[in-house]
């Protein structure tokens, strides 16, 4: 089985710093999850290498770097490089770590290799009948098993498994070659923003009343506009009694199933 | 900046009291007019306090008193208009902006109100909102939608079948803006939407207006603007809802068909996230113990039959008597919970840190004064040993029941 893990140029979000993204790290690691026998291979399109010498202390053995000039777009040389490599699975982060981090690069590429394209794993595992088990997060810990065949572009989520710890060893006996590539013609479409220094903006207040006052916003926001003010308060109820209050209180927001129906 | 500016006799004419005697009298504490806030008068307030027996005065500070008199009984407010709620027609709209929600389950979420409140805002007065759903959904008229586009919803898990259903929606409707929620179903289907028409998408914004959509780059050091472009995805708790008047949410009709995808999905199984072992940071419902419990047998079978995530404050942690990965607080987990029962929990602050976000807090303690009772939106001062068995015997009876009668 052939893997191609896409590495991008990531930037640290506080130092600006090149480092490996967490994500494609824990790309690294899905891949080198599923088996021995795999042949992986990682895969960049930049101006430069520097920072990739880290993925290699991650677990790849090999990557390949496509020269491309600063500000071009990656995706023509990496859509001719894949369609050359022809790999069964190709790992991607989910989103970019500083640069417009749009998450648009791994379905150009599904589009332009025309294969099919998974979101958001965090898990894969072979079947037995060589079909790939991708588990997809649908958040807050459930997940959708989607099975797959054939080639295939997984996109990466942050609740996938810790990246396995950096290797000294590793990253000296790991390769980086600098190939070239002719880019495939793909048509580009970008879109020509303006870029200012960020400005934090006050986070809408969810549950105060529109046009409401500051005192209002300001209960909304502090709760105790929410279910503390309205709060029950049980002073030595009944055991039965108090459970069953809690029942029906768990029941009305929902996050206990309520009995069902006795079935006539 | 103007302010209002005051007029002295006309406030001093409406503090008089009409025809009493040959002098005017006047009535200072009577609010004529004003912002229509209640004012505090402290004095009858106090009186408000005092308790009966004329002998000394005594006053019961503790009774939060009803404001009394005249005084200061607020002027009422601007009476809410009890008129038949209107609906806002936009009947040829200049132009549309179309959204795509992902309406789990036939009902919008709290983020799909919001791009539609972003589309909303785009909109304006001339324009009209569109939303494309898949099967029925309610509520659309009140989350500020003119025009309502119904698909048929299809089975099973097929992302790039539904992307092309949008696309070809999309080609026909002709609209300026579509908005997508960066969601995780939603994000997706836009970067899928955006690829197949070759269009560029702006991804993640967090400002909509009609200047302009803002979005954070390079780790939130930069942001980048632009005039609103053709595609878009909104970021989630950025922009308010929608909160106007109902607008009618008029069906629009659909054709055209949306091309066959073939596609290499063999299978699609949904797993409901397992309570017992989803990480205690992504759990929906935590069921907590405290230095107060000390039976923990029973604590393990009521969060089993609760189907909650369970947690522990500190203290049962430091003594080994819960693993310390179910720590909740500051030094543990910080819970995005949806509910948080806790049992025996004084709250110190430490783990009340844990629990800030969480929208609702069950609470059981022996102590009145817990800072946990006051944080709950259902607190039971009692004994929680005593609570558990009879939780676990209310849901054995329930289950039974239910057995009995199928
Ligand atoms: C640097 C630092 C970090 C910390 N980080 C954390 C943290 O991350 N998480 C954390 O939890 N703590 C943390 N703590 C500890 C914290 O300050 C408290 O000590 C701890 O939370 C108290 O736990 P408790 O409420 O279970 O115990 P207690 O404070 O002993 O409270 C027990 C409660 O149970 C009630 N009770 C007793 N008997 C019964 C009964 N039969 N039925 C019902 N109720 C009963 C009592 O009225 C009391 O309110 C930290 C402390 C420090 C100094
Ligand atoms: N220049 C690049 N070379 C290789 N892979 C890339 C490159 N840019 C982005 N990727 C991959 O695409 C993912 C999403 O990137 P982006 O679309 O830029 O947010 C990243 O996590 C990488 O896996």
């Amino acid at each position: 089985m052939r893997i191609a893990v896409l590495l991008s140029a990531g930037l640290h979000p506080v130092s600006g710093a090149p480092v490996l993204p967490r994500l494609e790290a824990q790309a690294i690691r899905m891949a080198a999850g599923l088996g021995q026998s795999a042949e992986i291979v990682g895969l960049h399109a930049g101006p430069d290498a520097a920072a990739l010498a880290e993925a290699l202390g991650q677990g790849l053995p090999r990557i390949e770097h496509i020269a491309v000039a600063a500000g071009d777009d990656p995706v023509p040389a990496l859509a001719a490089r894949l369609a050359a490599i022809t790999p069964d699975l190709i790992l991607a982060g989910r989103r970019s770590q500083g640069g417009d981090e749009s998450g648009l690069v791994p379905y150009a590429l599904a589009r332009a290799l025309a294969i099919p394209l998974v979101s958001d794993v965090v898990a894969a595992a072979l079947d037995a009948e060589g079909a790939l088990r991708l588990d997809q997060s649908l958040g807050r810990g459930a997940l959708r098993r989607v099975v797959v065949r054939g080639p295939v572009i997984v996109t990466c989520h942050p609740d996938a498994p810790a990246p396995l710890a950096y290797a000294y060893g590793r990253a000296r006996r790991g390769r980086v070659e600098t190939l070239a590539v002719a880019p495939a013609a793909l048509p580009v479409s970008a879109l020509a923003v303006e870029e200012r220094p960020y400005r934090r903006r006050p986070k809408i207040v969810k549950g105060a009343p529109a046009g409401g006052s500051a005192a209002e916003r300001l209960k909304a926001a502090t709760g105790e506009g929410g279910a503390a003010s309205s709060g029950r308060l049980l002073i030595e109820p009944d055991p039965e009694d108090a459970a069953r209050e809690i029942l029906a209180y768990l029941r009305q927001i929902g996050v206990l199933a309520p009995p069902a129906e006795p079935k006539t | 900046m103007s302010r209002l500016r005051r007029d002295p006799r006309a406030e001093r004419a409406a503090h008089c009291l009409a025809g009493e005697g040959p002098r005017p009298r006047y009535d200072r504490t009577r609010r004529a007019s004003g912002s229509g806030r209640p004012r505090r008068d402290p004095r009858a307030e106090r009186e408000a306090q005092r308790i009966g027996g004329a002998a000394r005065l005594r006053y019961d500070l503790s009774q939060i008193s009803r404001p009394v008199g005249e005084a200061v009984t607020a002027a009422p407010r601007a009476a809410p208009v009890a008129e038949a709620p209107k609906t806002i027609i936009v009947e040829s709209p200049a132009f549309l902006v179309a959204v795509v929600p992902d309406a789990p389950g036939g009902r919008l979420s709290g983020h799909d109100r919001q791009v539609i409140g972003a589309a909303r805002a785009l909109a304006g007065r001339e324009g009209a909102v569109a939303v494309i759903v898949e099967g029925d959904c309610e509520g659309l008229g009140a989350a500020g939608a003119d025009r309502m586009l119904r698909l048929d919803g299809a089975e099973g898990y097929d992302p790039a079948a539904r992307a092309a259903r949008i696309e070809a929606v999309l080609a026909s409707l002709g609209a300026r803006h579509v908005l997508f929620p960066e969601s995780l179903d939603g994000g997706d289907l836009a970067r899928r939407v955006a690829v197949g028409l070759n269009e560029p998408l702006f991804t993640n914004a967090e400002v909509v207006a009609a200047k302009g959509l803002v979005r954070p780059a390079k780790g939130r050091r930069v942001e980048q603007s632009l005039a609103p472009p053709r595609l878009a995805t909104v970021a989630p708790d950025a922009v308010a809802d929608y909160a106007g008047a109902l607008r009618e949410a008029r069906a629009l009709p659909f054709e055209g068909s949306a091309p066959a995808v073939a596609t290499s999905i063999v299978s699609a199984t949904r797993i409901p996230a397992d309570p017992a072992t989803v990480p205690l940071s992504l759990a929906e419902f935590v069921v907590s113990a405290g230095n107060g419990l000390s039976d923990l047998d029973t604590f393990r079978q009521v969060v089993a039959a609760l189907h909650a995530t369970p947690g522990a404050s500190r203290v049962l942690c430091d003594s080994g008597l819960m693993p310390r990965h179910t720590q909740v607080g500051a030094s543990g987990t910080v819970l995005a919970a949806t509910c948080y029962f806790a049992l025996g929990i004084s709250g110190a602050p430490q783990h009340l840190q844990g629990v800030a976000g969480c929208e609702h807090v069950v609470a059981v303690n022996t102590d009145l004064h817990a800072a946990m009772i006051e944080r709950a939106g259902l607190a039971v001062v009692m004994d929680a040993q005593a609570v558990m068995p009879a939780l676990l015997r209310l849901l054995a009876e329930e289950a039974a029941g239910q057995g009995k009668a199928s």
